[in-house]
């Protein structure tokens, strides 16, 4: 007998999209130039930020005649293009939605154009409940073109399964709709944390931020650190971080090996390294064991990055102070029982094109107010 | 690497009854066969299944259920593999994205079109957008046919795939003549097939056979065995089998067939 898969929920917020997510991916894997092949304003915010990571990103610009008879002979001339203007070692080509509901084959370009550099083909639409697949499937034409091995492939979609998880959990899939909120006063938050520095209280301070955004998350927790050492608390304050940079691809590996690079001239002491950048979707894991075994009569902890990735079990009865860059994240968190919540407005962009951590507005706030404490 | 077929022609001209006939014949030849429906009418494996409908991919997809090939793969005559796609209702959504989510999830959960000697992709009459040519874009398609009879629409619909091969530089294996009992059909289709760079593989007649099998759920093959028609099924299913070598064809000017059609 056919069995029904289980009806997924309603989900009426705007989510992340696969197709962005392929053209991350394709970024993380150092790719030069990607072709978005369909219409030209698809996905452009994000194709116009990823600029300023280095890689380029053009359209096949498919309009109504394109849609009608086929937008094969516009790819070819945009990969000829691409490979004459720009001399790329390796290029991406990403489907939408137009392309992939009319059939387009990307592949068949490829074929006709044959470079003589990678080309990582991703037949990608945004019609995919969950945006990971867009990273799955970018992967797993990297893996064929021989550019990941088989294990870190297995390793990424092992990741990219918890990473849907936590979203179904505390996340933005979570509900049918999330409200966007702007969290707590950055202000008194930062207020009610000095106090409690300045009390003597034990904290964490945990960084467990997604990739390119901990160049931001990091300088909270920095931040923290600082502001702890100033009033003489700085033994109070146990920081773990999720910047090992030896796993993950190239990028992040570089990633984090700037980002402990300013930390480390900082004065800034790792206590614990609870895994990759990457890793975001495990490394509470690592923390909470951590945690259980050490550090579970501590006062309050400072989680900044990915805040619902982390157990709760052992944290439930300290006071929380969490930053996230999603307003939609702020309802989720004070559900699962963070008592403050903080967002830094914005922070992604910020966070491309950059090889040094960025300041961000609530370390900004502690720091100011240290200064009179 | 199974042999995989196509069968290309206008609607009606007979794709289906011949793709199913000729899939029994091989069945019966030891052949391990599988049929892959394409036809939102989904009418290409009815006959090898007793009158039997069974459940298309599409209809299990609208509800909303966790696939799986026992779900939609169903034994026919002598273990032929019947897969019917299916589609939207007539008018809405989009017929050729099903299709083209049908055939990657087929190849990600059934073995059927790897697995097996001969795969038939019974295809509409009229390729009208991208998902339909899905399963040659796929890669999954090493031989097309064309079916036609001796008229001139079947034959300009024949002629106008023809130019669609061509384009998808995709060979063209054989002419098939279904007959609907025109005047000198043999030989104007044996011409056609010629001037196209083909060659003409087996002239079917028209016998009522066909739709009084049809009609009560069977092939000629399974019905009538020892009918002259299922002989003839018998003997383009062995040229079909047969290893020959496609060429791309050359499609004709329209004055040129009409020309032919004269005869
Ligand atoms: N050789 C034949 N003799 C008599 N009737 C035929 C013959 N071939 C096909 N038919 C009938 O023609 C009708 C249309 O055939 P079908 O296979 O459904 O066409 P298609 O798949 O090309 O649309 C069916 O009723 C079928 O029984
Ligand atoms: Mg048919």
């Amino acid at each position: 007998m056919p069995v029904k898969k289980e009806k997924e929920p309603l989900i009426m917020h705007p989510r992340p999209s696969s197709i962005v997510a392929a053209l991350y991916t394709l970024r993380d894997l150092d790719t030069d130039v990607v072709i978005l092949h369909g219409p030209p304003g698809c996905s452009f915010k994000h194709a116009r930020l990823l600029e300023e990571d280095g890689m380029r990103v053009v359209t096949t610009s498919l309009d109504e005649s394109g849609f009608v008879f086929g937008g094969h002979d516009a790819l070819v001339e945009v990969l000829e293009k691409v490979i004459e203007r720009f001399n790329p070692r390796r290029i991406g080509i990403v489907g939408t939605c137009a392309s992939m509901i009319i059939g387009e084959e990307l592949h068949e370009a490829v074929t006709q154009v044959q470079p003589d550099v990678p080309v990582i083909e991703v037949e990608v639409h945004a019609g995919y409940r969950d945006n990971t697949k867009g990273v799955v499937m970018a992967l797993e034409s990297a893996l064929a073109c021989g550019i990941i091995s088989e294990a870190e492939f297995e390793r990424q979609k092992a990741l990219l399964k918890e990473a849907t998880m936590v979203e179904k959990r505390h996340g933005a899939a979570s509900k049918e709709y999330l409200e966007p909120n702007r969290g707590d006063l950055k202000y008194k938050v930062a207020g009610r944390l000095l106090e409690l520095i300045k009390q003597g209280k034990k904290g964490l301070n945990i960084l467990n931020a997604k990739k390119e955004t901990a160049f931001m998350f990091a300088d909270i927790n920095l931040a923290v650190a600082e502001v702890a050492q100033k009033l003489n608390a700085g033994h109070n304050i146990v920081n773990m971080v999720n910047l090992d940079d030896n796993v993950g691809l190239p990028k992040n590996r570089r990633n984090a090996q700037e980002i402990k690079g300013d930390l480390k001239e900082k004065g800034f002491k790792i206590h614990h390294t609870i895994g990759g950048l990457d890793e975001y979707p495990v490394a509470g894991n690592t923390a909470e064991r951590i945690i259980s075994e050490k550090y579970k009569d501590y006062d309050f902890a400072v989680i900044s990055g990915v805040p619902h990735a982390l157990p709760m079990d052992n944290i439930k009865n300290m006071e929380l102070f969490s930053i996230t860059n999603g307003p939609r994240q702020v309802v989720p968190l004070k559900e699962m029982g963070h008592t403050h919540v903080v967002v830094e407005i914005d922070l992604h962009p910020k966070t491309l094109g950059v090889s040094h951590i960025v300041e961000s507005e609530f370390g900004a706030t502690l720091r100011e107010l240290a200064k009179d404490a | 690497m199974p042999k995989q077929i196509a069968i290309y022609g206008k609607g009606g001209i007979g794709k289906s009854s011949t793709a199913s006939n000729v899939a029994a014949a091989c069945a019966d030849e030891g052949y391990r066969v599988t049929i892959i429906g394409c036809d939102p009418k989904s009418d290409s494996s009815i006959t090898l299944l007793r009158g039997r409908r069974i459940p298309t991919i599409m209809d299990l997809m609208r509800e909303g259920i966790d696939i799986r090939e026992e779900d939609i793969v169903f034994n026919g005559y002598k273990g032929v593999k019947c897969v019917e796609i299916g589609g939207p209702e007539p008018g809405i959504g989009c017929a050729g994205r099903g299709i083209i989510v049908a055939i990657s999830l087929l190849k990600k959960i059934s073995s059927a079109i790897e697995d097996t000697d001969l795969v038939i992709y019974d295809v509409p009459g009229d390729i009208v957008c991208g998902g339909f040519v899905a399963p040659v874009k796929k890669g999954l398609v090493n031989e097309a046919y064309v079916l036609t009879s001796g008229e001139y629409m079947p034959l300009y619909a024949a002629n106008n795939i023809c130019k669609g091969l061509a384009r998808l530089e995709m060979t063209l294996n054989g002419v098939i003549c279904n007959s609907r009992g025109a005047l000198n059909e043999e030989k104007i289709v044996s011409e056609f097939s010629k001037e196209i760079g083909s060659q003409l593989l087996a002239f079917i007649p028209k016998d009522v056979l066909v739709q009084t099998c049809e009609r009560d759920g069977f092939s000629v093959i399974e019905n009538a065995p020892d009918s002259e028609i299922a002989a003839v099924y018998r003997k383009l299913a062995k040229s079909i089998m047969g290893k020959r070598d496609g060429k791309i064809p050359v499609p004709l000017d329209d004055k040129r067939l009409r020309e032919l059609t004269r005869i």
